[in-house]
């Protein structure tokens, strides 16, 4: 009989048995969930809570596995999901499709440094260039720049949930890698 | 650990493609959205998503099953109504007031009150009658000319004029109102008015018998102005030839009388003779 203790274990060892396509869908439900708890109101003691930008975390780790079909689609419609509240359409989605897009590029450019200090260092810049895309996009369409405090906490609030949730955006492939270079 | 994959590396170019034609997709949606009219018809879309999305009120599960569901609901259907009443409460105060605007550009009267009225004293007048009170209440509260006013104690006065809103009442301690009395134990009349030193005078006294001290004077009725009964006060004992009578009135408060119609006397004239009947009766008798 299967212990509490070596429940993580077993987690583990299924997580990285699961295909690709599981684990899409499962950070997929992860970004709903969380998302959908964001559209909430939030407080703590009357204090209102900030929320993170789940869909830049999953841009970023999925960008680590490179291009696919799969998140390109399921970051647009987060991204529609995301301008329901009051954002121009498409706006959350461009910003989310081009955090995606540098992930990608840096997890290429940098992939052979994975196991140094930029592993870490290199998703959290893409996680500001993220949020600093939405904040951007968002100045340009209502003609003026948007206050920074409410997107710097967003961002921090971001990181410190990337930092607990990251290894459940790792689709656990490397496109274009060859051989040994996947090690 | 991570799996290298071959097939993607082929493919890399048509996702590369697709990539940039979704980003070219979301900047070709945002800059169509910088026209107001295709904004517009795109609201209606936002807005179904936001109801959707934002419908927060919705009961979850765990509500449902713990019964708050419909607490909640039976608070927000009570908040909805309260809501209304507020505005229905501003709509009539505002027809009210609207209302007696009106009222007052017609110069509409109200109805008219009851056959008695209790009305503040406001003022002691020094005019033509030394001796009156202003009471705020008058013709639109029913007061007639001839009603007489009475406090806790006993007979204060009657009223002589008559305003919309205010009449004045000749008290009976003026030198000028006349007061049809009577003894209540020796039963004698007399007619009372009004001294300079706050006490009530008897005159015109019966040839024969005496009022006994400490008598109680009550009004007589005689005359119809006033009813008979109403306590006016007690006579003191006797000084040189005059009859002095103590007004209960004063022993009382002043600050609110209570205004009564005085009896009526039916006249002659109230009761018409009815020919017709006598002709026959006359003819029968015949």
């Amino acid at each position: 009989m299967m212990g509490l203790g070596s429940v993580p274990d077993f987690l583990s060892m299924r997580w990285d048995a699961a295909r690709p396509r599981l684990r899409l869908a499962i950070g997929a439900l992860i970004v709903a969930l969380v998302g959908l708890a964001g559209l909430t109101p939030k407080a703590l003691f009357g204090v209102p809570l900030t929320w993170p930008y789940v869909s830049l975390i999953a841009a970023v780790g999925w960008g680590r596995s490179g291009l696919a079909f799969g998140p390109i689609i399921l970051l647009v419609l987060f991204g529609f999901a995301q301008d329901a509240s009051q954002a121009p359409w498409g706006s959350h989605g461009l910003a989310n499709l081009l955090t995606f897009g540098l992930a990608v590029v840096v997890s290429q450019t940098f992939d052979g440094d994975r196991g140094s200090g930029a592993g870490f260092e290199l998703p959290l810049a893409c996680l500001f260039a993220g949020v600093a895309l939405v904040w951007a996009i968002a100045s340009i369409a209502v003609g003026h720049a948007v206050r920074v405090t409410p997107m710097l906490a967003a961002y921090f609030a971001t990181v410190i949930i990337y930092m607990l949730m990251a290894p459940l955006f790792d689709l656990g492939i490397r496109r274009g890698l060859r051989g040994g270079a996947a090690a | 650990m991570p799996r290298a994959s071959g097939k993607g590396y082929k493919q890399r170019p048509l996702r590369r493609y697709g990539f940039f034609i979704a980003v070219a997709g979301l900047i070709a949606l945002l800059l169509l959205q910088s026209s107001p009219r295709l904004r517009g018809q795109v609201e209606p879309i936002r807005t179904a998503a936001s109801d959707q999305l934002y419908n927060v009120t919705r009961p979850n599960l765990v509500d449902r099953l713990t019964g708050a569901a419909g607490k909640d609901r039976q608070i927000l259907e009570l908040e909805t109504r309260v809501r209304e009443l507020a505005q229905y409460k501003a709509l009539a105060l505002t027809m009210a007031e609207r209302l007696e605007v009106y009222e007052d550009i017609l110069n509409m009267q109200g109805e008219p009150g009851g056959a008695e009225v209790t009305a503040r004293i406001m003022a002691e007048t020094n005019g033509p009658f030394a001796e009156a009170l202003l009471a705020n209440a008058g013709a639109a509260n029913g007061v007639q000319e001839g009603y007489f006013a009475e406090n806790d104690r006993g007979l204060v006065g009657r009223v002589v004029q008559v305003g919309q809103r205010s009449s004045r009442i000749l008290k009976v301690t003026d030198f000028n109102s006349r007061v049809p009395v009577m003894g209540e134990a020796s039963g004698l009349r007399a007619m009372m008015f009004g001294g300079r030193d706050g006490l009530g005078r008897l005159t015109d006294l019966p040839e024969q018998g005496q009022f006994l001290p400490n008598e109680r004077i009550l009004t007589s009725g005689e005359g119809g102005l006033y009813p008979r009964g109403v306590v006016v006060g007690t006579v003191l004992p006797y000084e040189d030839d005059d009859i002095r009578v103590n007004l209960e009135m004063l022993r009382g408060q002043l600050s609110y009388v209570r205004l009564k119609p005085a009896i009526s006397i039916p006249r002659p004239e109230d009761f018409p003779v009815e020919t017709e009947v006598a002709e026959v009766t006359d003819e029968a008798g015949q």
